[in-house]
């Protein structure tokens, strides 16, 4: 559906975005992670077609942004970072205006202007003048903009932003829903929210994708070992030898009291290899009860972490 | 096009800007004609608009300091430009609408020269004729306001650097009386064009040969008129200046005569305005 090729842009010497490639499938939802100046908002611009990259291609359903940029434009619906609003404008007005400019007029204008405002829940606000409205309902009606006119693509640069948690909550739900539908890309530097919504992810960083990949498929790549936090009732160091006598355990560390009689125990075993069993075994046959067991995976965060910060990642 | 226009207008009389261009206007157009035709019983109507351009030309800022830059400065330029719209519909959206507001200012200074025609006899074609010019007059200084906002980031720098152009158009006239009409002073004037021209072209292209090129044919212009013609270069500073009089050309109107040339000069004065407008906002957007 999306297609990006070689996409470069620069400002004079300083390169914003070095030669992206990636594709997004129609249905998909892709979301763009990465720090703050990574060049998500610039790479999204590009898409939209408010910029113009310095070389590359963007095509959307196979057309070509610089060939035919009013058809290109009519897939899209954007949400810049900061909603696009009128102040001075109230809440129909302004969706009105916007109806006008992407042309959607006739008998579908009404209908669809109305299962917007459902859809963004912002029905009782309508006659209020957009300068009025909380952060919250500005960000709504940034998306509701967006939605207008049913376009096929869905691009929303950090949807969430400065909303609070409920609200923060409701606009995930809204864009699972729009997702089902629509094919989105989404930006956030907010990581649990890129892995509760997209099927998709890539992660960006000074200008490149460092990463792609599904949620799961990023923290399997980057596990580099397996992780088991265990709590164990009884005395630490009688626990720490017996775990440190089991076969494929790489370290054994000592984590403190955080209930009483008991202690916390992170196992770190080799790769690929369940140890779960044997610690069980092991721990039955000392004596020494397992309370808790979970296993470490990597999250996000970690990896996020891990290649925003360190240059050379393994892939 | 006619949603961004709907939207200017609506926008102009939202916020306080229309009121206030029109009150200003009509209130010191109205004192001039107190004064000028009321007091005096004269018939005479050009005096009240001639004057009334200088207010016009402060008003002008106020009517288009916000119509780009305030675009830009709000981020809502990301919903125009990202939308099915071409930029130049936007543009012509904006201009037509500060335009109409104009228009409809002038329409209710027309209540001025019905009152005298009921006490008196006017010339209703002067006054048309008058009015002819200053509606392409005031087009024109909406045009530089649009373009000048295209440039600036924000409001006040737009307002003031159209005050500051618009004042340096009412000089012009002024000016050029001063400036030296030798021969070489036009040819370093010319020379100095050609080399500016150059350094536009090669920040718009960032390509040094387009920029050399563009020297070199200039160049070789002034050369061949050098040799050819050479009064072309007595007094070219002033004629090249005196292209961007706009009140020169207002003068044939007032006088009562219909210059087609005149007309055709606003009207493209005005188009290259909203030309240079439109590449702005395009460039910006590569660059």
């Amino acid at each position: 559906m999306i297609e990006v090729i070689d996409v470069t842009k620069r400002y004079g010497r300083h390169v914003i975005l070095d030669k992206i490639n990636f594709t997004v499938d129609k249905g998909e939802v892709l979301g763009f992670l990465g720090p703050n100046g990574a060049g998500k908002s610039t790479t999204m611009n590009i898409i939209t077609g408010y910029i113009s990259a310095t070389e590359g291609q963007v095509k959307v359903d196979g057309i070509d942004m610089l060939e035919h940029p009013e058809k290109v434009k009519k897939k899209i619906g954007y949400l810049p970072e900061i909603p696009p609003l009128y102040p001075e404008m109230t809440v129909e007005e302004y969706l009105r205006f916007v109806c006008d400019i992407k042309k959607v007029s006739g008998p579908k204008r009404e209908e669809s202007l109305k299962q917007v405002m459902d859809t963004v829940r912002i029905s009782d606000v309508k006659e209020r003048l957009i300068r009025n409205l909380s952060k919250g309902y500005r960000q709504r009606i940034g998306i509701a903009q967006a939605i207008i006119g049913d376009p096929e693509v869905l691009i929303l640069d950090e949807p969430t932003v400065g909303l609070d948690p409920n609200q923060i909550i409701e606009i995930r739900n809204l864009i699972k829903e729009l997702g089902k539908r629509h094919t989105i890309i989404l930006s956030s530097h907010i990581l649990p929210e890129v892995s509760a919504i997209c099927g998709r992810v890539l992660i960006i960083n000074k200008g490149q994708i460092v990463a792609e990949g599904s949620p799961e498929e990023l923290s399997q790549q980057f596990n580099y070992s397996s992780k088991i936090l265990l709590r164990i009732k009884g005395d630490g160091e009688e626990a720490v030898k017996t775990i440190q006598g089991i076969e494929n355990v790489v370290s054994v560390a000592n984590q403190g009291v955080k209930e009483d009689n008991t202690v916390d125990i992170l196992v770190e075993s080799k790769k690929g290899v369940d140890i779960r069993e044997q610690l069980f075994n092991a721990m039955s046959f000392a004596n020494l009860p397992i309370y808790m067991m979970k296993p470490m995976n990597l999250t996000l965060e970690d990896i996020f972490a891990q290649v925003t910060t360190h240059e050379e990642v393994e892939k | 096009m006619i949603a961004v226009f709907n939207k200017e207008i609506r926008s102009y009389f939202t916020s306080a800007i229309g009121f206030i261009f029109m009150a200003v206007f009509l209130l010191i157009s109205g004192i001039f004609f107190a004064f000028i035709n009321l007091l005096q019983a004269s018939s005479y109507f050009s005096p009240v608009l001639e004057n009334c351009i200088f207010v016009f030309l402060l008003l002008v800022p106020v009517l288009t300091m916000r119509t780009i830059a305030g675009e830009t400065h709000q981020k809502t330029d990301q919903l125009l430009l990202t939308s099915p719209l071409k930029v130049s519909d936007i543009v012509l959206g904006k201009y037509f609408a500060a335009v109409a507001l104009f228009l409809l200012t002038l329409l209710i200074t027309c209540i001025y020269p019905l009152i005298m025609s009921m006490y008196g006899n006017i010339s209703a074609l002067e006054i048309i004729g008058d009015y002819l010019g200053f509606i392409l007059m005031g087009s024109s200084f909406i045009s530089i306001g649009l373009f000048v906002s295209s440039i600036s980031g924000n409001q006040v720098t737009s307002a003031v650097g159209t005050f500051g152009a618009l004042l340096f158009i009412w000089l012009i006239d002024w000016v050029q009386q001063g400036l030296p009409t030798s021969l070489t002073s036009g040819v370093i004037f010319a020379g100095i064009l050609v080399i500016l021209l150059c350094i536009i072209i090669y920040y718009a292209t960032k390509n040094i040969y387009a920029g050399t090129i563009v020297g070199i044919a200039g160049a070789a212009v002034m050369a061949i008129v050098y040799f050819t013609k050479k009064t072309l270069y007595e007094g070219f500073t002033a004629k090249f200046l005196g292209w961007f009089s706009l009140l020169k050309r207002y003068e044939s109107f007032s006088m009562g005569i219909l210059d087609v040339s005149s007309i055709i000069y606003y009207i493209t004065f005005s188009a290259a305005f909203l030309f240079l407008t439109v590449r702005m906002i395009e460039k910006r957007r590569w660059s």
